[in-house]
Formats: C-alpha cells, sequence, structure tokens
C-alpha cells in the first residue's frame, strides 16, 4: 500500500486496520504536505460521510472534510455559525480555502488555527470512530496534547463530524482576528465568542482567544464578568481591560510582543462581542 | 512512495501518467507531464503562480499531492488557450484583456492570475472590484501590477458572454 483513496468511512476504516498503525488519513493536506506525507497514505476527500452540512434536532452536523471554502460560503453555517463562517474567510487564500478541511485545521493542532478557534468558540464536540470500532465525541478543546500536537492518532483514528448547537432566539456567534496582511497571514491574535441574552442581558457566553495556550483557550473569568452585562448600557471599555489582563498571552520575537497582543485581545474581544451582540438581536427580530 | 498509474482529465483530454502520487501535482505537470504554465514560485501555497483550476477550484498545484488527482478534472493556463483555438479565437478573453490592458510585465504570475480569474468568473460572471480583489488574494506580483491585473478581469467579465466562454 501507498496511496489510497478511501470510498466511504468503511473502507477508509478498513484500509488503516489493514496497515496496523503504518498508514495515516490525510484530507485537504494543505499543511501535511510541506511537513511530508507519510509512507502510507488514506485520503478521505471522497469519502461522502465526511462531507454532511445538515441541521437535525437542535444540531447542526458538519462533516470534517467540509473546505474552509464551503464553510465560509454555506447560508447554513453564516447563520448558524457565523463565527466559523467569519474564521474560514480568513484562513490563508482561496486557493487554500478550496483546499484545506475543517477537520485537518483542527488535527493540524497550531495553536492559532482560525476554524479550530470558531469551533471551540461555538462549544463544537468532535465525533471520532477508531478502528477498534468504537467511537468517541469529545469537545474541540480537549483535541490538543501539546503546541501543535493532537491527541487524535491519525493512523487509528477519523474525524467524522462536528456538532454544534443550533442558536436559541436571541443567540448570536461571530470570529475578529488580527494580521499584518488581509490575506496569506497567520493572526497575530484571534478570537471567537457565542453569547445569548435574555432580556437584553449576556445569559450565557462562551469566549475564546489564541495563541495563548495549545488549544484555544476560554477566558473564564471574563466570562463570568460578563453574565448580566447589559450590552449598550454597561462599559465595554472595562470588559477589553478584564480580557487583556487575564489572557495568557506571550511575545514573539517574529510576530508581536506580549503587550502588544495583550492590546489585542481587548480590542478583538469586544470588536466580536459586539457582532455577536447583534446577530443575536437580529436573530430575535427574524424569529 | 511506490509509483502507480495516475489518470485524470487535464484540459479535456484524458492522460494517464504513472507517477509517485506524494509529489506534487505541479511537479507532475511541469516533470512528468511537460506542462510548463504552473510555476513553481515559494513552493509552499503563498504565492498562487502554480495555481491551476481543480474540479472547477482554484487550488495551489504545489501543495496537492499528485494521487488526489486521481479520476479528476484539472485545467491549467495551456487549456484555456486550447479552449480559445477550438472556437477559433487567438486567445481566451481573460488571456487578451491581460495583453491589452498591460497586466503582463515578467509574465511569472500570469498564468496563476488567470486562472485564479477564470475560477471567479465561473462562479460569478459580474464580479466587484472588491470580490476580484478577494479571487486573486492568493496570487502575488511583484511587479506591482494589481491594478492592471483588476481592470483586465473587470474588461473581460464585460466582454465575456453570459454563462462563460467555453
Amino acid at each position: 500500500m501507498g496511496y489510497e483513496i478511501a470510498e466511504n468511512l468503511k473502507h477508509a476504516l478498513d484500509l488503516l486496520r489493514g496497515n496496523k498503525s503504518k498508514a495515516q488519513v490525510i484530507a485537504g493536506a494543505t499543511d501535511l504536505f510541506l511537513q511530508g506525507l507519510p509512507e502510507q497514505v488514506v485520503d478521505l476527500s471522497g469519502v461522502p460521510e465526511l462531507t454532511c452540512m445538515e441541521a437535525k434536532d437542535g444540531h447542526l452536523y458538519l462533516g470534517s472534510s467540509i473546505t474552509h471554502a464551503e464553510a465560509a460560503h454555506s447560508p447554513l453555517i453564516n447563520e448558524e455559525a457565523s463565527a466559523l463562517a467569519e474564521a474560514c474567510l480568513s484562513v490563508g487564500s482561496p486557493q487554500v480555502r478550496n483546499a484545506g478541511t475543517i477537520g485537518g485545521n483542527i488535527i493540524n493542532a497550531a495553536p492559532a488555527a482560525d476554524a479550530a478557534v470558531a469551533l471551540v468558540g461555538l462549544g463544537a464536540e468532535a465525533v471520532l470512530v477508531g478502528t477498534d470500532g468504537r467511537s468517541r465525541r469529545m469537545a474541540v478543546e480537549k483535541l490538543y496534547s501539546d503546541y501543535n500536537c493532537s491527541t487524535i492518532d491519525s493512523s487509528s483514528e477519523i474525524m467524522t463530524t462536528l456538532v454544534v448547537k443550533l442558536n436559541r432566539e436571541e443567540e448570536g456567534s461571530a470570529f475578529s482576528r488580527f494580521s499584518p496582511r488581509r490575506a496569506l497571514s497567520l493572526p497575530l491574535l484571534n478570537t471567537a465568542v457565542r453569547l445569548h441574552l435574555i432580556g437584553g442581558r449576556i445569559e450565557e457566553i462562551r469566549l475564546v482567544v489564541a495563541p495563548a495556550q495549545p488549544a484555544p483557550t476560554r477566558l473564564i473569568k471574563t466570562e463570568e464578568k460578563l453574565l448580566g452585562f447589559i450590552p449598550g448600557k454597561d462599559s465595554w471599555d472595562e470588559v477589553a481591560k478584564i480580557a487583556s489582563d487575564e489572557a495568557d498571552v506571550r511575545g514573539s520575537l517574529l510576530r508581536c510582543s506580549e503587550q502588544y497582543r495583550r492590546h489585542l485581545v481587548g480590542v478583538l474581544t469586544v470588536d466580536a462581542l459586539q457582532k455577536a451582540v447583534n446577530r443575536a438581536r437580529n436573530a430575535e427580530g427574524s424569529s | 512512495m511506490k509509483k502507480r498509474p495516475i489518470k485524470f482529465v487535464l484540459n479535456n483530454e484524458i492522460v494517464e501518467v504513472y507517477a509517485d502520487p506524494s509529489e506534487s501535482l505541479l511537479s507532475l505537470l511541469r516533470e512528468q507531464l511537460g506542462v510548463k504554465g504552473p510555476k513553481e514560485g515559494c513552493a509552499r501555497g503563498e504565492c498562487g503562480a502554480c495555481t491551476v483550476i481543480f474540479e472547477n477550484r482554484a487550488v495551489n498545484a504545489c501543495l496537492v499531492p499528485a494521487g488526489k488527482a486521481e479520476g479528476k478534472k484539472l485545467i491549467t493556463i495551456e487549456g484555456l488557450s486550447r479552449e480559445a483555438r477550438l472556437k477559433g479565437a487567438a486567445a481566451h478573453p481573460l488571456q487578451e484583456a491581460f495583453v491589452e490592458k498591460g497586466a503582463v510585465q515578467c509574465g511569472f504570475c500570469t498564468p496563476g492570475m488567470i486562472l485564479s480569474a477564470y475560477a471567479l468568473l465561473k462562479a460569478n460572471p459580474s464580479p466587484s472590484r472588491e470580490e476580484i480583489r478577494t479571487a486573486i488574494s492568493g496570487n502575488l506580483c511583484r511587479c506591482s501590477g494589481y491594478k492592471q491585473i483588476e481592470e483586465a478581469i473587470l474588461d473581460a467579465a464585460e466582454k465575456m458572454p453570459a454563462g462563460g466562454f467555453g
């Protein structure tokens, strides 16, 4: 075996099983190809089970092989997971977005991978099936073991689906990033938020920034402070300061100083929060 | 990786090559098939000089393992020239517009630029300037000809029949 193109999920698992931890799965391969492909490859891009995109029973089910371009332009994802659509539109270039997949964005485990940050912000869970026949469902942020290291072993496990809760009334999400250029530029910082308003107050919230830890990281204290926050009345400046103080960011000689990154945390979290609030309010208006 | 036959449709013709599926599609096209339209610039998906149309979408051929081409439809700049010849034209409207608007200087980025524009116009026959800028945001031109490139794509969009040229 060398380069095998799997026809369906069972075929892919059979190929992995037949090659006892020597073969690895690939999807878009935009990152993996530069690192060097493994000697034995199972290509998942033709596996129909990994391309689903549907809303069912209060959840959005997204196949792991959906490309960034497909996610960015999907009306369903734009409506139900705006943060993911925005994040996917900011990845690389049109060419990269046409090839790279959202599942690959997580498994490549870069600490500030845009789609992964949005999915953690949305509270997405990943469904994984193993060659041993078992399947597990994990929160996306639990899939990181270290910087650029995933807990997923691509020789024995396949991520099939990402599951995101559908928006309730007055719920919305958003993603914001800052990078030196508008295209083909990694983010100096990115952030994703999902919030639920009740009676004009923030009732539930998830707020994530990256790069900080190996996995996209929630700002738990800032989230707590934001509970009960009334957009339009309470101070965004204070939120920016709390988020900026809480974030565990570092400086890098190549990218930017810690101080600047901290500043970006405040600016970008407020930007994302305001967009999410507007979407939550509009969702209410349209329903 | 062990070589194997890879069969695909290149510019409307079926081709079959015996190749290492882990080499890049770019090297397969250039070195094995002598298709020199796609260029190698950065070889890491940042410059877009190797852009080809893969199943109707623009991709960087330098990032695609050759094995992925199996059973797929690919178009390179040679395909656009061929399409034009079959219609009795000297060049594809996009190629003509690039020449007329002075959008070609050294020419290294041109095939990739034109193919990104081709993918755009297939999906969106009357794009705005902003949409054009997004469509070519993965293609670098170091002769700084973006303005003329944008004009050329707008011009081609106006001249191309609805539904595209071929």
